[in-house]
């Protein structure tokens, strides 16, 4: 039975964390954490308080580097993800400490992706010492990703063209899909309108009044629909005589023999376009149309009258 | 055991929706964190500048007290975000937190460099290098309530222990040899680094 007490104060512990162990020794330090719940919790202890102090030195780097740094790592992974550098047998021994994590995958795995980091850098950095065998070997490794990155070029090419043709394809369904939003809507509200309307014309609370022509307009006629329990007033036109300009037709209500302003008909009730709600109407006894300047006046002009039924 | 969201679920968990400046990397939780690494690994390159947003100060700083010139830590930046890119695959979550991972990425990799030039660090806990640090920090630490800035650091551990810690961390000594540049023995040593990383992990809110 091993004394872990021991061994936690034998210093393996802290060589560990500061990376001074090689890999087999970090395996042994790993096997013995997992065995041992007092030496886990000792380790990821010393590996916290590290992680502080690492931590409590940081700088933000200045601004500048920001680019520069940044631009170049982006610029050289893009480099090697289209060269598509294949990790070749690791020829540079992996001498210089491994810059292996302090708390290492298993070991095979650490050693592949300890030599794969090797190789990709430096067949970016073509300035680099080649750690290739022969010069024939590097220039065809050279050739090899000239030729790939001239194919990914015109891979590029090609796409981006393709791109662009969806995008503008994209911007001009977009475009009808607003057109046809619009129109959506428009309907709709002429749907309502319509649904209104027939409400109206189909409730047992309106009554029909009868506007039949005067004298003096024998063929105009027009029909109210009136609710005498609510007030409402609906006019409906079934033809009326277009009017001069700076004319406009107007609706009275006649109550207790007086006549009562019932309001002005717009355009489209004019030429028969659907109802028009008009002023509330208390009680009347009949409803008539004058022709007055438009706006309305406020008595009628008898002389115009055009239409008139009684309720 | 590792626990993944898939692709879209994994951006949305994404750190994407965190401001940066918010969250030290040490506590970013769990389920960003793989989702970012999620995103690494299928060679997300706006992934990758989110990485640098968020990691490049910790490594960055590590990076700079290895390695002093601007220049060179720039380089080792830069050489540091190419390896763990291509290192993802390797990358375990179940044996700890990535920024353990990728902070010890970028030391190895600046410890490699001095130790390529025969240059080896002195005892560096002079209060100077702290506070030009402490000046160019990004923010301080009273902004950054989650974050244990330099100057609890220098609260809560003695100078001694510092000082072996950095011969340790920065310094790329091994305990023997920081028992030997120190003249101290070896137990004092390996006591000291213990206490001092402990009296850290406390730290953490």
């Amino acid at each position: 039975m091993e004394n872990y007490q021991s061994y936690i104060e034998s210093g393996q512990l802290e060589a560990y964390a500061f990376g001074e162990l090689d890999a087999a020794a970090r395996a042994e330090v790993e096997a013995v954490a997992a065995r041992s719940p007092e030496v886990r919790a000792e380790l990821d202890e010393l590996l916290a308080g590290l992680g502080v102090y690492a931590q409590a030195h940081a700088i933000a780097p200045p601004a500048a580097l920001r680019e520069r740094v940044l631009g170049r790592v982006l610029a050289e992974i893009r480099a090697d993800q289209s060269a598509r550098a294949p990790s070749a047998a690791p020829v540079e021994p992996v001498a210089a400490p491994e810059a292996a994590p302090v708390v290492p995958p298993p070991t095979p795995t650490m050693r592949v992706s300890a030599s794969n980091p090797q190789n990709a850098p430096t067949i970016a950095a073509a300035s680099a010492a080649g750690p290739y065998a022969g010069q024939a070997q590097r220039s065809g490794w050279a050739i090899a990703a000239s030729v790939a990155l001239l194919l990914s070029l015109v891979g590029n090419v090609l796409f981006y063209n393709r791109w662009q043709q969806a995008s503008s394809a994209l911007v001009a369904v977009q475009s009808s899909q607003d057109r046809l939003a619009q129109t959506t809507q428009v309907m709709e509200r002429r749907l309502s309108g319509s649904e209104q309307q027939l409400r109206v014309l189909r409730s047992p609370d309106f009554r029909p009044v009868l506007l039949a022509g005067t004298k003096t307009h024998p063929e105009a006629r027009a029909r109210v629909l009136y609710d005498p329990a609510a007030h409402r007033v609906f006019l409906d036109v079934a033809r009326l005589p277009a009017l001069p300009a700076g004319h406009q037709y107007q609706l009275w209500a006649i109550v207790a023999g007086k006549p009562v302003d019932a309001g002005m008909l717009t355009a489209a009730t004019t030429t028969g376009t659907g109802l028009q709600q008009m002023k509330d109407i208390g009680s009347a006894q009949a409803f008539a149309m004058t022709i007055e300047p438009t706006g309305g006046s406020l008595n009628p002009t008898m002389s115009t009258m055009t239409v008139i039924g009684n309720t | 055991m590792r626990c993944l969201a898939p692709g879209r679920a994994a951006r949305l968990l994404s750190l994407h929706f965190l401001p940066v400046s918010d969250l030290s990397p040490i506590s970013v939780p769990t389920a960003a964190e793989a989702a970012l690494v999620e995103r690494l690994r299928a060679r997300d390159e706006s992934a990758m500048t989110e990485f640098y947003d968020r990691y490049s100060a910790a490594l960055y700083g590590v990076i700079q007290r290895i390695v002093p010139d601007e220049d060179d830590a720039a380089d080792v930046l830069q050489e540091a975000l190419v390896k763990i890119w291509h290192s993802m695959t390797g990358y375990d979550a179940s044996r700890g937190r990535l920024f353990t991972w990728v902070v010890n990425i970028s030391r190895n990799l600046a410890i490699d460099k001095i130790r390529s030039r025969q240059h080896r660090v002195g005892t560096r806990t002079d209060s100077l290098d702290d506070s030009l640090t402490a000046q160019r920090q990004a923010a301080p630490d009273s902004f950054r309530p989650d974050h244990v800035g330099l100057r609890e650091i220098t609260e809560k551990l003695i100078p001694e222990q510092r000082q072996v810690i950095d011969l340790l961390y920065f310094g790329g000594f091994t305990q023997s040899e920081a028992a030997e540049e120190l003249n101290l023995p070896l137990g004092t040593v390996k006591t000291r680094a213990r206490t001092a990383l402990k009296v850290l992990a406390k730290l953490i809110r």
